[in-house]
């Protein structure tokens, strides 16, 4: 089930790199809905078996001089994110399903996302390394030629900060590796010194991906002149590999040295939420404001990945794939408008969205007040899941420090408010600026967002569909 | 959709359906002493992981606030079909008042505590889209902001009581933590407290977070009515109310509660004295209402402060409804373009007159009861009983000068309410007496406050035709300036913190990938320079390495 | 006669060689200055030989090797140079840094 997941769209992308000619626009948006939607239904076949185990595994002998094994398998921390990036892909394919879709796109999509399920599933740290990067290098094609006309610095920076961060983390693969005897993330076994060292190469590397402040800069840049499709995987798919790395690795395979840098890791995450929060409110930019919010709700997810509890791992997850949904939504929205008007700026976008497109201008309302963590959608338990894991945590952070973090934190649901409330501001309310090229939402589009705004109602309001994965907490003795 | 552009009635019958289904629900549980069971267990680890739950725990008050606010939603629905009859935006409009509606019943049923934070936040949202309905307009764009903000902001107060409740009992269940708190000492009540009046200051807009009420004013008027009487802050009484065993035995809790609930009363009793705009004036007296059952809920007494909430929700949606109908004659709010209004708009004139009677509190309208009600219950408290003495006065001098501004004096043309508009006032008029009956009387303390109540409307009688002009006046029409914190300071230090982030990402965080490039280029003109082509260099290079090896190797032998 | 008189005098030879290489421009001068290096290789070889009193006398067959060597390498070397001066007109090596 797994092979064919990481099989489907690896094949769509080679058939599509041999006949592109045969796949003209929207052949080849078809084949990779077809291809995701394959994975999709591989992945979701994969019956659910118990927590902390693997399953569905796949264990084969790969190269045996080094000990590397082709190890995949998932669990509960695993299986919702493999999940969400399948379904992100697909929304994609439908976004691309147009005429002038360029085949090379799709393909490249298609490999972005076989590689960042195969992240989600390997269980060997060489495989894993190696789906990490090869869901990179794709990014920069797909950013600097298919992205804005200035897009080739912002790709550029974007791959100078995560080869860096990759070359980091695979540092302290080679340390953990040597110590421990074995490229297995199971049969790792920590020993003291080497293993801090270890853990926090990786905690860098993967810092990256996340982003953690202060090495976010990449991030707005490579969000805003991306094309629409390539922001959404960005920040639906391309920052889960960073906290995804961070349970797996971090704290599920190293747990001790990772409790030494979880004051570090807790206290960025917060800066972080304050940070984009201020910076938010600062922006022009839509696709810009939305790409800093990102970094604010990653603030959450490495607050509650901090905290190593229990509680803090189901925030994660849950934070991560709602995070994945909204700010997958906002991005095509945001996406759509600089397709229509060519600029994303809200100064040039003009008012009254209300009034000109009515739909659409719903639409972006809904996807912001998931962003602020509206009870009922999806952003919301993960948000109050990081509060209650910050109110008690389990590592070594002092729970004095974590409980000023807690609260630093909710600063950050204000200011997500207050920029929610300037963009609707700017470009939903006023006196509608008629420009020639309004049009509400077309038919792909709206199928899109309908398609994303419905996992996000039913998460927000069924909460248990991703928490009855964990084992459960709290029990009275 | 063909089939509804353009009708009005579909969406009066939906909410007469909603309506109809939450009153269903909530009589047979009025008066009926709910006694709360639960199956709990003790859980010293923490609670489980949240759940949503259709759980209800409707207890006489919960029931009595969903047929006021089915009521008002309905009432609200129907006059609107008038009063916003020409709005191209009727059905977003009319949807969101459902909304709004069915928000408060799971903030009141609800026994599930995440239920009640969802419906706590629709209907946040629901007033913000509400407020901002004509988002043309600039202050309604400002003032919907400024709601959403606002009652967001102290809605952090709910999320972290709801943590803290759920960490304290493990659970999150209403009527599992009242039984917990009920067979133990309650733990945490000061903290729980605090963070549960953050909430309601925020969404009732009390005192420290009063000024986005009047603000709230561009909203269409039936909508205020919905906000005011029923609804949105009614909400805040109604969760402390519904709270209080968990945080009364808190001194801490409960005499800020009492702090904020005096300063509030007295304070906004004072600006609606000064108002020179009558929808802002009602606003203001909403703000007081409510510091007056907050006062009850600082005694702990839970039953008055809803007693008074009921009262207070007929008279003020009459009142508010009956601004309308004026405005709808004037076209403005402003007192100036009032007067003179009795035989224009009789209806308005007569409902309005026994709402501003119920506000002033004279016997026999409920307001003197359940005023009276409040009196009693804080007795005990002989600072708290004197503001509300004081603020009982105010209230009537308010009363009488809006009612003499806006219907006395030279008379106008007559003009038309339809019955849509005048039937939900005449309703309302006649609950605001019926709703007396049964209500237990003081005597001692009914006639005190009928004297402040007689004094008051005395001086409102006196101050009708001053204007504000003294130095006191204008400090108090200025609202003590209180607003410029929201207005001014908060957002120039957002703004500023704002740049200065940006600021700091462009120069301090980028010069990374700025530095690298720069290592990047000069390590390459280091290494062009080295590639001289020169052979001789090279040569140079290879023979003073090999006697570099040789030396340290010589070194090496000589050391050892 | 001590080990140390030929080998001062090879060391001798061999910087001055070196220093012909390294530092003159003329490619002649370099040639002769690859010589002399050659030639103080030589100088040690043979006095290696004799100290070692090694009955093979590696050393000297090793010497006679190198000097066919240079031989060779002189012959080259001084073709290439007048290769090099029809050419360029020049046997200055800065001049001619750029081979192609």
């Amino acid at each position: 089930m797994i092979a064919a997941a990481l099989l489907a769209p690896t094949v769509a992308a080679l058939v599509l790199a041999v006949a592109p000619r045969a796949f003209a626009g929207r052949r080849a948006a078809e084949l990779g809905a077809i291809a995701s939607l394959v994975a999709l239904v591989e992945l979701a076949r994969i019956p659910v078996g118990r927590p902390g185990t693997l399953w569905a595994e796949i264990d084969q002998p790969w190269i045996d001089l080094i000990g590397a094994r082709f190890h995949v398998g998932v669990d509960e921390v695993s299986w919702p994110l493999a999940l969400l990036t399948a379904f992100l892909t697909l929304c994609c394919c439908i976004w691309l399903w147009r005429r002038d879709s360029s085949p090379a796109l799709v393909a490249l999509l298609m490999v972005i996302a076989a590689a960042s399920i195969g992240v989600f599933v390997a269980q060997d740290l060489l495989l894993f390394f190696i789906f990490f990067e090869f869901a990179l290098i794709p990014m920069w094609f797909v950013i600097a030629r298919w992205g804005a006309d200035d897009a080739r610095p912002a790709a550029t920076k974007f791959l100078l900060y995560t080869v860096t961060g990759s070359a980091i983390m695979l540092v302290g693969f080679v340390l953990v590796a040597i110590r421990a005897g074995s490229l297995q993330i199971g049969q790792v076994v920590e020993h003291g010194d080497p293993s801090l060292t270890g853990a926090i190469l990786i905690a860098v590397g993967l810092a990256v991906k996340v982003p953690l402040v202060p090495v976010h800069t990449w991030l707005p840049d490579a969000h805003s002149k991306a094309p629409t499709v390539g922001s959404v995987l960005l920040a639906g798919i391309f920052l889960k590999l960073g906290t995804y790395g961070l349970i797996r690795l971090n704290v599920q395979m190293l747990p001790e040295a990772t409790e030494r840098i979880a004051p570090w890791l807790a206290g960025l995450g917060v800066l972080g939420i304050l940070w984009a929060g201020l910076a938010c409110l600062a922006q022009d930019d839509l696709k810009r404001l939305v790409a800093y919010s990102s970094i604010g709700h990653m603030g959450f997810v490495a607050l509650a990945i901090a905290t190593m509890s229990q509680t803090g791992i189901v925030a994660a997850v849950f934070g991560s794939v709602a995070h994945g949904l909204i700010t997958g939504l906002l991005f095509f929205l945001a996406g759509s408008l600089k397709e229509r008007y060519g600029t994303a700026s809200l100064a040039a976008l003009g008012r009254g969205l209300f009034g000109r497109a009515p739909w659409r201008a719903v639409a972006l309302l809904v996807a912001g007040l998931a962003t602020i963590g509206l009870p009922g959608l999806a952003g919301f338990w993960g948000e109050f899941l990081t509060l209650r894991a910050a109110y008690e945590p389990a590592s070594l952070l002092p729970q004095t420090f974590s409980v000023v973090l807690m609260v630093i934190a909710t600063l950050g649901i204000i200011l997500a408010t207050a920029y929610v409330a300037r963009f609707a501001r700017m470009l939903l309310q006023g006196v509608p600026t008629r420009l020639d090229l309004d049009r509400d939402i077309v038919r792909r589009e709206g199928l899109v967002t309908v398609a994303l705004l419905v996992p996000i109602l039913v998460l927000g309001l069924f909460p248990g569909l991703i928490f009855d994965l964990f084992p459960p907490i709290g029990y009275a003795p | 959709m063909k089939l509804l552009k353009g009708r009005r009635w579909p969406y009066v019958a939906l909410t007469a359906l909603v309506s109809g289904a939450v009153a269903w629900w909530a009589i047979p549980h009025v008066g009926t002493r709910t006694r709360v069971v639960g199956d709990y267990q003790g859980n010293d680890i923490g609670p489980v992981l949240p759940t949503l739950t259709l759980d209800a725990l409707v207890s006489s008050a919960s029931a009595q606030v969903m047929l006021l606010a089915a009521a008002v939603a309905f009432f609200v629905q129907l006059y609107s079909t008038k009063y916003m009859g020409d709005d191209p935006r009727f059905r977003s409009y009319a949807l969101l008042i459902v909304l709004f509606l069915l928000a408060m019943v799971a903030v009141v049923a609800a026994d599930n505590l995440f239920v009640l934070l969802i419906g706590w936040e629709v209907m946040g949202v629901c007033s913000y889209l509400l407020i901002g309905h004509h988002w043309e307009r600039d202050d309604a764009q400002s003032g919907a902001a400024k709601a959403l903000l606002v009652t967001r902001a102290a809605d952090i107060g709910l999320l972290l009581a709801i943590l803290i409740l759920g960490q304290t009992y493990g659970t999150y269940s209403i009527s599992e933590i009242l039984v917990a708190s009920g067979l133990e000492h309650p733990r945490n009540a000061t903290l729980i407290g605090l963070l549960l009046i953050v909430a309601v200051v925020g969404k009732s807009a009390q005192v420290p977070l009063q000024t986005w009420l009047p603000d709230a004013m561009p909203g269409p008027t039936p909508i205020t009515a919905l906000i005011h009487a029923a609804t949105m802050v009614a909400a805040g009484v109604f969760l402390l109310a519904r709270l209080l065993p968990v945080y009364a035995t808190s001194q801490v809790a409960m005499t800020t509660l009492a702090v904020v609930a005096a300063v509030t009363m007295l304070s906004a009793a004072l600006f609606a004295l000064v108002q020179t705009d009558l929808k802002r004036a009602l606003a203001w007296s909403t703000v007081s209402q409510l510091a007056i059952m907050f006062a009850a809920v600082a005694v702990a007494d839970g039953r008055v402060a809803v007693d008074h909430l009921m009262s207070h929700g007929a008279y003020k949606a009459l009142l508010f409804l009956g601004c309308g109908v004026v405005m709808h004659a004037v076209g403005s709010s402003a007192l100036s373009a009032m007067g003179g209004l009795r035989r224009a708009t009789p209806v308005a004139f007569w409902t309005m007159t026994v709402g501003f009677l119920a506000l002033a509190g004279i016997p026999p309208t409920v307001g003197f009861f359940t005023k009276d009600e409040v009196l009693e219950a804080v007795r005990g408290t002989p600072a708290l009983f004197g503001v509300v003495l004081l603020t009982s006065i105010v209230t009537a001098a308010y009363s009488t000068r809006l009612w003499a501004l806006t219907f006395l004096g030279e008379a106008k043309e007559k003009h038309q309410t339809p019955w849509v508009m005048w039937l939900p006032l005449a309703l309302l008029a006649l609950a605001s007496f019926a709703l007396s009956i049964g209500k237990p009387l003081h005597l001692g303390i009914g006639a005190l406050s009928t004297v402040a109540a007689v004094v008051g409307i005395g001086l409102g009688w006196l101050l009708r035709a001053r204007t504000f002009e003294s130095r006191a006046g204008r400090v108090l029409a200025g609202e003590f300036g209180y607003d410029r914190v929201f207005t001014r300071f908060i957002p120039a230090i957002a703004g500023w913190k704002a740049r200065t982030v940006v600021w700091a990402d462009d120069n301090l965080i980028d010069s990374y990938p700025r530095g690298s490039v720069h290592a990047a280029t000069g390590s390459s003109w280091l290494v062009d320079r080295l590639q001289s082509a020169k052979a001789q260099l090279y040569a140079t290079g290879i023979a003073v390495g090999v006697l570099a090896l040789v030396t340290y190797a010589l070194v090496r032998v000589v050391v050892s | 006669m001590p080990l140390l008189f030929p080998l001062l005098l090879s060391a001798a030879l061999f910087g001055v060689g070196l220093y012909g290489v390294l530092a003159r421009r003329n490619a002649v001068l370099a040639l002769i200055g690859v010589e002399l290096m050659l030639n103080a290789v030589n100088l040690q070889l043979v006095t290696y030989d004799a100290w070692y009193g090694d009955t093979t006398h590696t050393g000297q067959v090793l010497t006679l090797y190198v000097i066919a060597l240079a031989a060779a390498e002189i012959g080259l070397g001084l073709a290439i140079i007048l290769a090099l001066f029809r050419a360029r007109g020049t046997v200055d090596v800065d001049d001619v840094e750029r081979v192609s």
